[in-house]
C-alpha cells in the first residue's frame, strides 16, 4: 500500500463524492509543489467553460497585480482547476488563488498548515494529512485549537449545508492527536509577555519610574500571575489551619529550636562539612527541587526524583527522570528552569526513589506536558543564613534535653517542620509571582543605564530619546551600530543589506549571489558587536547570503524581479518577505530624521529603491 | 537474528506490544506510529541488540498463553492510559450502531439563498459594543466580520475614528479591499511601517504592531488627531495574544488603548475567553462583555480516506462526538490499523 494517497486520486475521490472545493493541508511547500507536479502528468482536464471562467477571473486580478501576468502556474491552474498556495508564492499570486477560491472556480487548493491562521477563505472540505507541524526546527503536535482552526475552514456559510474534515494518513500521522483535536475543547491561552528594551524606553518616556509598576500590573501576564498567586494563597490558608496544633509551646518558635538542637546533636561529629558553598540563587532553588517537580535542563525536561548530597560534590545533587524513561544524576546547577508544575509523588527509600506506579505515571506525564510551562519565579534572598557554627558548638545551651515539652516536640517535629517549609515556600512563590514582572523590568533598566540610554534617575538620555524609536527585534544591536557610526558611508545598499541580515529570521539554506567586499567587512563588524551584546540580547542569525541579495536589489535599479529571482534558489515569496521586512526595519531608521539626518536620508533612499516592481503592488 | 528478521518480527507484533518494548528506549514513544516506532527501536538498539531481542521474546512469551482465549488487548492493563490502546479498545461493539457512509454523505449541497438575518450573538455583541468593551470568542467561520463591519459603521456615523488591526499584512490587505468595497474607498485607509494610503480616513487598517507604535507616540506627547477622535479599536484574530514572539504587542495595545475608545476583540474559540474578559474588566473603565459560543454554524462531519481511495466516516456518529475522541467508526479504525500494520516494514519514505 502506498504510504499516502496520490494527490490525483485524492482529488478524484473528493470530486466523485461532491466534496469539492477542498483545501488540502500538506506538511511542506515541497509537498504542495509536488502535488501540482503530479497533476501535470495526469490527463485531467476541466471542461472549457470552467477553464474560461478561471481565465476571466484571473485576468481581473492581473489587472490589479501585473506581476503575475506571466506566472508559470497559470496554465495548469486553468487546465485542471487545482492550485497550490503557500509562503513560497508572491502575495499577489496568493491573492489571485484566494479570489478564485472565493468565486468557486477551483476544486482544490494544496496549502501548508500555516495558511490556516493566515488567510480566510473557506471550502466545503478540508483534508488533513498530518498531526504535527514544524515550529522553530522541531515538529510538535497540533494543539486542539490548531486542529479546530484547520477544520474551521470546512463548510462555507451560505454555500454549504455541511462541512467535511477528511483525515487521510501519511507515515507519521498520529490519529489520536487529530481525534482529540476534533472532539476536544480548545486549550486555554497564556500570556507571553516579554519586556523589551524599546518597551522600557517608551514607558519611561511617557511615565515616571514610580508609575511603571502599576502599568505592568495591568498586563494580562500579571493578571495570570495573580491568578496563580491566589491559588497559592488558598493553599497557604489551608496550611495555616493545619499548623494550628503546632503553635507556641515552651519555646515560642519550638520548631526552629528543635531543629537546631536536633541538627547540632546529629552533626556534632561531622561538623566540618563544606557544602555551604552554594550560591544564593542555588540555595533559593533547593526547596523547590523536591520530588515530583518538573524542571528544564539544558536538553529537554525532567522530573525530580530525589535531592541528595554526595561526598566530593560541591553542589547538591538531583536524581532526575528523563523523557525516554532514563534516570540520570546531575548537580542542581545543571537545572536551567524550575517550572511551576509538580506531579503527585509517592516516595520510596530506594532506587528509583518512587513507587513503580509513580514512575510509570511520571514517565507518561513527562511526555504529555504542554509545550509551554510557566516558569516558577524564585526570589533569591541575600540573607540566607546557614546554621551558624557557634550554635552547633554550644550544645550545652539548649533547653531541649530537660524540657517538659520534649516528647511532643520530638513527635511533631517532622510534620510541623514540613508544613512550615511549605508555608515558607508558598510565601516566597507568592512574593515572586507578584513581583516578577517588575524585576524583569528592572533588569532591562540596568542594562539600558549601563549603555547610557537611561540616566541613573531613569530619565531618557539624549541617546535614549532617539533609541526609543527603534521598535523592532535586535533593537539594542541596531542602536549600538548607529552609535558606533557603522553606517557612516551613507550607502543605501549597505544599510539595506545589513538590516536585511538582521530582519531575516529564516534558516532555510539556499544559493545566493556573492557578497560585496564592503558589505562583507561591515557584516564582520556587526557580528562582533552582536557577540559582545549577547549577554543582553539574543544575537541574530546574520545571514550574509540574504544580505547580498538585498544589497544587489538596492544597488542595481535596472535589475528586474525575474533577474533577482534568478540570482538565488530562494523562493519568490521568501524574497518578497525578506524585502518587506527590510522595508519595515528601514522605516524605523528613517524615523530618526531629526537626530541622524544623514542616516535617515540613506534609509529613505533605500526604501525608494526597494519599492519597485512587485514591491510596489501592495501597501 | 538478522536485522531484517528482527524487523519482520517486530512488524508482526501489535502496536501495544511495541509501545511496551519502546518504554525506556524510545524518546516520546507515545507519539510514534507503528512504523516509526520500529524504526526508532532499531536505531536505538543498534548498540544493544541482544537486549532488545530478549525483551521482545519475553513480551511475546507473555502474550502467547493467553492469546488463544482473548484477543490482543488482554495484556496486563498498561499503567499508561495511552490513546493507542483505546484505539483498539472497543473492538467488540456492534457495527450497526455506527453511521453508514451514505448517511454520512447525505445532505451535501448548497442551501437556498436566504435573507441575511444577524445571529443572536451578533446582535448581542453589537448592542454591547456601543456601551463597553467586548470580547468575542466563537468558532472560525461564524461571522465575526459582520460584527466588526457594523460596529465600525455605527462608530463612523458618530464621527468617530475606527482602527481595525490584524496580525498579518496579508490579512490587512484583504480587509482593506473588502472594507473599501463596503464603505467606499475614501472612507478606508491602510497604514504600514513605510507607507500610508488614505491615512486620514475614518476607518484605518493596520497591523497590531503599527497601532502599538502609534500608541507609544501618543503616550510620549506626540499629537495624533486620529487617536483623539478614536471611538473603536477592533483587534481581529486576538488569540494571537498567546503568540510567543508577538503576543506582547496585543497586551501593550490593550493596556495603552485610550479609555474613550471601545475595544472589540475578535477571537477564534479559545479555552479561557472569560479570563481575557475578566482581565479587560480589571483594567478598563467599564465591565467587559464576553460573547462566546462553541457551536459551528455550518455543521461539521469528519471522514477518513484510506490511501487506496476508500472513504468512511471517522466517527461512529454523524456529527463530531464532542468529548469522545475514542468513538471511532469501526471501519475507519480497521482501515487505520491496517494502514499502520501494512506500511511496514521496509519503507523509509520521507514525510
Ligand atoms: N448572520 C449571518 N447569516 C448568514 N451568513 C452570515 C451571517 N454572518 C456572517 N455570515 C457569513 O459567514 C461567513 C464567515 O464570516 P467571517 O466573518 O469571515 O467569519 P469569522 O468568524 O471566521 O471571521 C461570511 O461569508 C459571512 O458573510
Ligand atoms: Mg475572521
Amino acid at each position: 500500500m502506498p504510504p499516502s494517497i496520490h494527490p490525483v486520486d485524492l482529488i478524484a475521490a473528493l470530486r466523485q463524492q461532491h466534496l469539492t472545493p477542498a483545501i488540502v493541508f500538506l506538511t511542506s511547500r515541497r509537498a504542495c509543489d509536488e502535488a501540482m507536479e503530479a497533476f501535470n502528468h495526469a490527463d485531467l482536464v476541466l471542461p472549457p467553460v470552467r477553464q474560461e471562467a478561471i481565465g476571466t477571473a484571473l485576468e481581473r486580478v492581473i489587472e490589479q497585480y501585473p506581476s503575475i501576468t506571466e506566472h508559470p502556474l497559470i496554465p495548469i491552474v486553468q487546465r485542471i482547476g487545482v492550485a497550490a498556495h503557500h509562503a513560497g508564492h508572491l502575495p499577489s499570486w496568493k491573492i489571485a488563488i484566494e479570489e478564485l477560491m472565493r468565486q468557486g472556480h477551483l476544486d482544490a487548493v494544496f496549502a501548508t498548515t500555516t495558511l490556516a491562521a493566515g488567510v480566510d477563505f473557506p471550502a466545503r472540505t478540508v483534508v488533513i494529512t498530518q498531526s504535527s507541524i514544524r515550529k522553530s526546527r522541531d515538529f510538535t503536535d497540533l494543539t486542539i485549537g490548531e486542529v479546530q482552526q484547520v477544520a474551521g475552514r470546512a463548510g462555507r456559510r451560505g454555500k454549504d449545508h455541511v462541512g467535511f474534515a477528511v483525515v487521510t494518513p501519511s507515515p507519521y500521522i498520529d490519529l489520536a492527536v487529530l481525534t482529540k483535536g476534533l472532539t476536544g475543547q480548545p486549550e486555554a491561552i497564556d500570556s507571553q509577555f516579554t519586556i523589551s528594551y524599546p518597551m522600557v524606553l517608551n514607558l519611561l518616556k511617557a511615565h515616571p519610574h514610580e508609575q511603571i509598576q502599576g502599568i505592568l500590573a495591568k498586563s494580562f501576564a500579571q493578571f495570570q500571575l495573580n491568578q496563580r498567586a491566589e491559588l497559592l494563597e488558598h493553599k497557604l490558608d489551608a496550611l495555616h489551619v493545619q499548623m494550628e496544633p503546632f503553635g507556641p509551646r515552651v519555646c515560642t518558635d519550638w520548631i526552629t529550636q528543635w531543629q537546631t538542637f536536633d541538627h547540632a546533636r546529629r552533626h556534632r561529629h561531622t561538623r566540618h562539612q563544606t557544602h555551604r558553598s552554594e550560591s544564593p540563587e542555588i540555595s533559593a532553588r533547593l526547596p523547590f527541587l523536591s520530588p515530583g517537580r518538573v524542571v528544564g535542563l539544558s536538553r529537554g525536561r525532567g522530573i525530580v526524583l530525589r535531592q541528595y548530597r554526595s561526598k566530593g560534590q560541591k553542589n547538591s545533587m538531583l536524581t532526575i527522570l528523563r523523557p525516554d524513561g532514563a534516570v540520570t544524576e546531575c548537580p542542581v546547577t545543571s537545572v536551567k528552569e524550575v517550572y511551576d508544575r509538580t506531579c503527585d509523588f509517592e516516595e520510596t527509600p530506594t532506587y528509583p526513589w518512587c513507587s513503580t506506579d509513580t514512575f510509570d505515571r511520571l514517565s507518561h506525564q513527562l511526555e504529555e506536558l504542554p509545550q509551554r510551562l510557566p516558569v516558577l519565579p524564585i526570589l533569591t534572598s541575600t540573607s540566607h543564613e546557614p546554621l551558624p557554627d557557634a550554635i552547633v558548638q554550644s550544645m550545652g545551651d539548649f533547653p531541649c534535653p530537660t524540657c517538659p515539652s520534649r516528647p511532643a516536640c520530638q513527635k511533631d517535629f517532622v510534620t510541623a517542620s514540613r508544613l512550615r517549609q511549605e508555608q515558607q515556600r508558598h510565601t516566597k512563590s507568592i512574593q515572586a509571582l507578584r513581583a516578577s514582572l517588575w524585576h524583569r523590568f528592572q533588569e532591562r533598566v540596568n542594562v539600558l543605564q549601563k549603555f547610557g540610554y537611561l540616566t541613573l534617575a531613569t530619565q531618557l538620555t539624549i541617546e535614549g530619546e532617539w533609541a526609543r524609536l527603534i521598535r523592532i527585534d535586535h533593537s539594542l544591536l541596531i542602536t549600538e551600530l548607529i552609535r558606533a557610526e557603522a553606517f557612516t558611508g551613507g550607502d543605501p545598499s549597505l544599510l539595506a543589506g545589513i538590516l536585511a541580515s538582521l530582519a531575516h529570521d529564516d534558516d532555510r539554506p539556499g544559493a545566493f549571489p556573492r557578497i560585496s567586499a564592503g558589505l562583507s567587512s561591515l557584516l564582520g563588524q556587526v557580528r562582533k558587536l552582536a557577540e559582545s551584546l549577547s549577554p543582553y540580547e539574543d544575537p541574530p542569525l546574520l545571514r550574509a547570503d540574504v544580505a547580498a541579495l538585498v544589497e544587489r536589489w538596492v544597488a542595481d535599479p535596472t535589475l528586474t524581479w525575474i533577474g533577482l529571482c534568478r540570482l538565488t534558489t530562494m523562493a519568490e515569496g521568501d524574497i518578497y518577505r525578506l524585502l518587506a521586512r527590510t522595508l519595515e526595519f528601514l522605516s524605523q531608521v528613517q524615523a530618526l530624521k531629526s537626530t541622524h539626518p544623514g542616516l535617515a536620508g540613506s534609509a529613505s533612499q533605500a526604501i525608494t529603491l526597494i519599492r519597485r516592481g512587485v514591491l510596489e503592488e501592495l501597501p | 537474528m538478522t536485522t531484517e528478521e528482527l524487523e519482520q518480527l517486530l512488524a508482526q507484533q501489535p502496536v501495544a506490544l511495541l509501545h511496551r518494548l519502546a518504554r525506556g528506549r524510545v524518546h516520546r514513544q507515545f507519539r510514534a506510529g507503528k512504523r516509526r516506532l520500529i524504526e526508532l527501536l532499531l536505531q536505538h538498539s543498534s548498540q544493544n541488540r541482544a537486549g532488545l531481542e530478549s525483551d521482545l521474546q519475553t513480551l511475546i512469551g507473555e502474550r502467547q498463553p493467553r492469546s488463544e482465549s482473548e484477543p490482543s488487548r488482554t495484556h496486563r492493563p498498561s499503567p499508561l492510559p495511552t490513546k493507542k490502546t483505546s484505539l483498539r479498545g472497543t473492538d467488540s461493539e456492534p457495527l450497526e450502531s455506527a453511521i453508514s457512509l451514505s448517511a454520512w454523505l447525505e445532505g451535501i449541497g448548497v442551501p437556498a439563498p436566504q435573507p441575511f438575518i444577524p445571529d443572536p450573538w451578533q446582535t448581542e455583541a453589537l448592542s454591547a459594543v456601543s456601551e463597553t468593551d467586548v470580547v468575542i470568542s466563537v468558532p472560525t467561520g461564524s461571522g465575526k466580520t459582520y460584527v466588526a463591519v457594523e460596529a465600525a459603521r455605527r462608530a463612523m456615523e458618530d464621527n468617530r475614528t475606527v482602527i481595525y488591526t490584524s496580525p498579518l499584512k496579508a490579512l490587512s490587505n484583504t480587509k482593506y479591499t473588502e472594507f473599501s468595497k463596503t464603505f467606499g474607498p475614501d472612507k478606508v485607509g491602510i497604514l504600514t511601517g513605510d507607507r500610508q494610503e488614505n491615512g486620514q480616513a475614518p476607518l484605518l487598517i493596520m497591523t497590531t504592531e503599527i497601532l502599538r507604535n502609534l500608541l507609544y507616540d501618543a503616550a510620549s506627547g506626540e499629537i495624533d488627531i486620529r487617536l483623539d477622535t478614536l471611538g473603536l479599536v477592533i483587534l481581529d484574530e486576538s488569540q494571537y495574544i498567546a503568540d510567543p514572539e508577538r503576543g506582547v504587542v496585543w497586551e501593550e495595545t490593550i493596556i495603552f488603548c485610550p479609555s474613550q475608545a471601545k475595544l472589540l476583540l475578535l477571537s477564534a474559540s479559545i479555552g479561557n475567553p472569560q479570563d481575557i474578559a475578566d482581565w479587560l474588566t480589571s483594567i478598563r473603565s467599564t465591565a467587559c462583555r464576553l460573547v462566546r459560543h462553541s457551536k459551528r454554524t455550518v455543521p461539521l462531519r469528519a471522514g477518513y480516506l484510506h490511501p487506496n481511495g476508500k472513504l468512511t466516516p471517522l466517527f461512529r456518529t454523524l456529527g463530531i462526538p464532542h468529548g469522545h475522541p475514542h468513538q471511532l467508526h469501526p471501519e475507519a479504525k480497521r482501515l487505520f490499523l491496517e494502514y499502520e500494520d501494512e506500511t511496514l516494514p521496509s519503507g523509509r519514505q520521507r514525510r
